[in-house]
């Protein structure tokens, strides 16, 4: 079992060693980086003192801060190749800064750098869920968000120094500013979350819904916090900060939560694994698969080595061209194709979920693989009966048309002529040339009738079977015919099968007449294993092609409609072999 | 000249013992199967058995088997197939390299009573007889494009294909209205444009033709 996935808004696909890495190493790091954070921060200034002081505020904010950092930690171990995780873990370092500013007096250092954060978080809401910044108003938004942080927070700092004219009036001017471009990139930056909202699918917002819902919160409440600072004192500066610090607390928790989601993802393939036991219907694999994946649109396609194709589980083809969003995972067995699944592009992120679920279904799979290929063939074969259908009506119509206007009319003739012998009888020299007349018209209604009995069914197949019939085609074809034939004593062939395989020799035999160009043809006929096989060749001109020429197409009809399969080896300038299996058993 | 006929449709089998006996042949045995037949003949040999193809009790091909194993087993008696279809192979199964005392012919063909009784005559004379059908698909093999078919003129053909029905000089002098000396010039100039060596009998000359043109 093997998965391989394209698609067009594929990620590279990240080979997972998370399974690998020991679940206590991750939390034992987080720990020690949690543990680290506090000491730096208490180390720098805030005693006891300043904690209870600031109670609810201080805890929150640390909260936040070393959420961001632990969550990180996690995250950039669980999924080695995203930025999301170092970005979490820079910003819980960033937000250390932030935390220096319940000291009596603001340290310079952090005033100047209490506002890089913001940056950080810019980044990373952006970045969500792939950790890369995927269009150019995204990396704008995000470069703008770190020139602000960054201008804005030495501003704050400068401001505080004794500065000499124009510098300082500069600084105060860019400090008042602050608030404005707080808002001013907070709307961008919701902008754009609620853009990619509305693109995603399905299945994409399942994924991103919890941190995209706790960025949004958290966005507006620093928004709100930034303005409310801006004109102190006022009722809501203290509700405006714990909501934001709140909100930013989420925003880790939720990333949490969505990798506890995708935990009980891989859950999910054990259900799947006990509804396929206890399936009933056969063909809800792909709705038990869709649940699994949690991915309502999503479409399997199973191989038909028959057709060289994927078809549905009616039998239709399914079309691989996926299309924005979705994205296509081969399942192979082994070497062979087994089946393709049509699904979301987000489940690109999620490979081993996937992996699994297919491995879990593959009995299942091919099972549903051989129903489906049958199905196809059912198709193809209602399609081909019914064009034999279509084909026998108008012979018929013909036999009818040839008896109607040939030998009913030379008939009818013969008996008006004998009429006038009748009463001519008694001048003998006119009776004599009319019953010559008479004569000739039946021999011509005996020419007739052999015609239309040949076309009913070969008289030369009555009286000598496929062998002999096949040889009279060699005998009066115009290129030279050998025939072998390995019919073995296996009793005789259904009637069927010989009508089939003789008028494809016939058809084959004409085609080289009329096409190849051929010097020599030969026909073989062999049975075994309950198949004939009837194979036409020649030494011509080569180039024959099934698509063109509906000669062609008549005889896969026929073969088809026996059960058979035709196949053309037509090389240009190298002969032209016509194989035909027919089941006789 | 004694025949038995041998055919399963009561109507063909009496009509045709009824235009034999009025030809002036006498119908040695009127059987409606090929064991019957095979049996009367190795008995009391007849000058010549006339037969059908499809013959009880499968209705394929006992006739022409019939056929095959009479001319084995009794060289002396002439066999005349009549069917209602001929067919270039069966003529070759029939002749099988010996085209003494053998015709294949179209039931069609009793319809012309001379022709039929000179047709009897012929292989009960060791000669032979092939219906013009059979001829003509073998000639028809000849149309491609440098055949050395192709270099014969118009009347050449004409007496190419008499041959191959197993006329005589004679015959084919009377029938295309020339001069026997005529169709002898034509049968040298034939048989050096294709190549084949001349013989004075007329069967050899036949089994040549029907060598060549079944090639």
């Amino acid at each position: 079992m093997a998965t391989h996935s394209t698609g067009t808004t594929a990620s590279p696909r990240s080979t997972r060693t998370a399974a690998s890495r020991s679940t206590g190493t991750t939390a034992s790091l987080a720990v020690a980086a949690g543990g680290t954070w506090l000491l730096v921060v208490t180390v720098l200034g805030a005693g006891q003192e300043v904690i209870w002081r600031n109670g609810l505020i201080w805890a929150l904010g640390a909260l936040a801060g070393l959420s961001f950092l632990m969550i990180g930690v996690v995250i950039a171990r669980e999924h080695p190749r995203n930025q999301v995780g170092p970005l979490m873990v820079l910003l819980g370092v960033a937000w250390i800064p932030q935390q220096m500013l319940f000291l009596p007096e603001d340290p310079l250092w952090a005033l100047a750098l209490c506002g890089v954060w913001a940056g950080v978080a810019c980044h990373l809401f952006l970045a969500f869920p792939t950790g890369r910044l995927g269009s150019l108003s995204h990396r704008v938004v995000t470069g703008l968000a770190y020139i602000t942080a960054l201008v804005l927070s030495a501003a704050q700092a400068l401001v505080l120094l004794p500065l000499p004219e124009p510098l300082r009036h500069i600084a105060v001017a860019l400090d008042d500013s602050s608030w404005q471009a707080a808002l001013l990139i907070s709307g961008a930056l919701l902008v754009l979350t609620v853009k990619r909202w509305r693109r995603a699918s399905v299945t994409q917002r399942r994924a991103i819904a919890p941190v995209t819902g706790a960025s949004i919160v958290a966005t507006v409440a620093f928004a709100g916090d930034r303005v409310a600072d801006f004109f102190p004192p006022n009722p809501l500066q203290l509700p405006a900060a714990l909501v934001m610090l709140a909100a930013f607390v989420a925003v880790p928790l939720a990333y949490l939560a969505g990798l506890m989601r995708s935990r009980m993802d891989h859950g999910r393939v054990a259900e799947l694994v006990v509804h396929l036991s206890r399936r009933e219907r056969p063909d809800t694999l792909r709705d038990e698969l869709a649940a699994t994946l949690r991915d309502p649109g999503l479409t399997v396609g199973y191989w038909t080595a028959e057709q060289d194709r994927y078809v549905d589980a009616d039998g239709r083809p399914v079309h691989l061209d996926p299309g924005p969003g979705r994205a296509v995972t081969r399942v192979d067995q082994g070497e062979a194709p087994l089946a393709v699944l049509v699904h979301d592009a987000a489940l690109l992120e999620q490979p081993l979920l996937v992996e699994a679920a297919c491995a879990a279904a593959a009995l299942a799979l091919e099972n549903e693989r051989l129903t489906a290929d049958l199905r196809a063939r059912l198709r193809q074969l209602a399609a081909s009966r019914r064009r034999m259908l279509q084909w026998g009506e108008s012979e018929r119509r013909r036999i009818e048309r040839d008896l109607h206007d040939g030998v009913q009319q030379r008939l009818l003739s013969v008996a008006m002529t004998l009429g006038l012998a009748e009463a001519a009888g008694a001048a003998p020299g006119r009776a004599v040339p009319l019953i010559g007349e008479a004569k000739a018209a039946v021999l011509a209604a005996l020419d007739d009738l052999r015609a239309v009995s040949h076309g009913i069914h070969p008289p030369v197949l009555t009286e000598r079977g496929l062998a002999g019939a096949v040889k009279e085609l060699a005998a009066v074809s115009p290129v030279t015919v050998t025939v072998t034939c390995d019919l073995a004593p296996a009793g005789p062939l259904p009637q069927s099968v010989e009508t089939a395989a003789y008028y494809i020799v016939n058809e084959a035999l004409a085609n080289v007449t009329r096409h190849a160009a051929a010097s020599k043809a030969w026909v073989r006929l062999a049975r075994h294993d309950g198949h004939l096989l009837v194979e036409v060749g020649d030494d011509g001109a080569g180039g024959a092609d099934p698509a063109r020429g509906s000669g062609l197409a008549g005889l896969a009809d026929r073969a088809e409609a026996n059960g058979g399969r035709l196949t053309i080896d037509s090389p240009p300038g190298k002969g032209t072999v016509l194989r035909v299996v027919l089941p006789c058993a | 000249m004694r025949v038995a006929i041998c055919e399963d449709s009561t109507l063909f089998r009496e009509g045709l013992a009824r235009l034999l006996a009025e030809s002036g042949f006498a119908v040695a045995a009127c059987v409606d199967n090929a064991d019957e037949l095979l049996t009367h003949v190795a008995q009391d040999p007849p000058e010549v058995a006339v037969l059908d193809i499809r013959l009880p009790p499968t209705h394929t091909d006992e006739g022409l088997r019939a056929a095959v194993t009479l001319r084995e087993r009794h060289p002396e008696v002439g066999v005349l197939v009549l069917s209602q279809y001929v067919r270039v192979s069966y003529a070759v199964e029939l002749l099988g390299g010996r085209t003494e005392g053998v015709g294949y012919l179209l039931k069609d063909r009793v319809s012309d009573l001379a022709e039929f009784a000179a047709a009897i005559r012929r292989v009960g004379s060791g000669g032979s007889v092939l219906d013009p059908v059979v001829v003509e698909q073998l000639v028809g093999r000849h149309r491609q494009p440098g055949d050395p078919l192709g270099r014969l003129t118009e009347r050449e053909r004409a007496v190419l294909r008499l041959m191959a029905e197993g006329r005589t000089n004679m015959a084919i002098a009377e029938r295309l209205a020339i001069a026997e000396r005529t169709v002898e010039k034509h049968c040298t100039s034939i048989f050096a444009k294709l190549d084949l060596e001349a013989s004075a009998h007329d069967h050899r000359r036949v089994l040549a033709v029907l060598r060549y043109l079944n090639a």
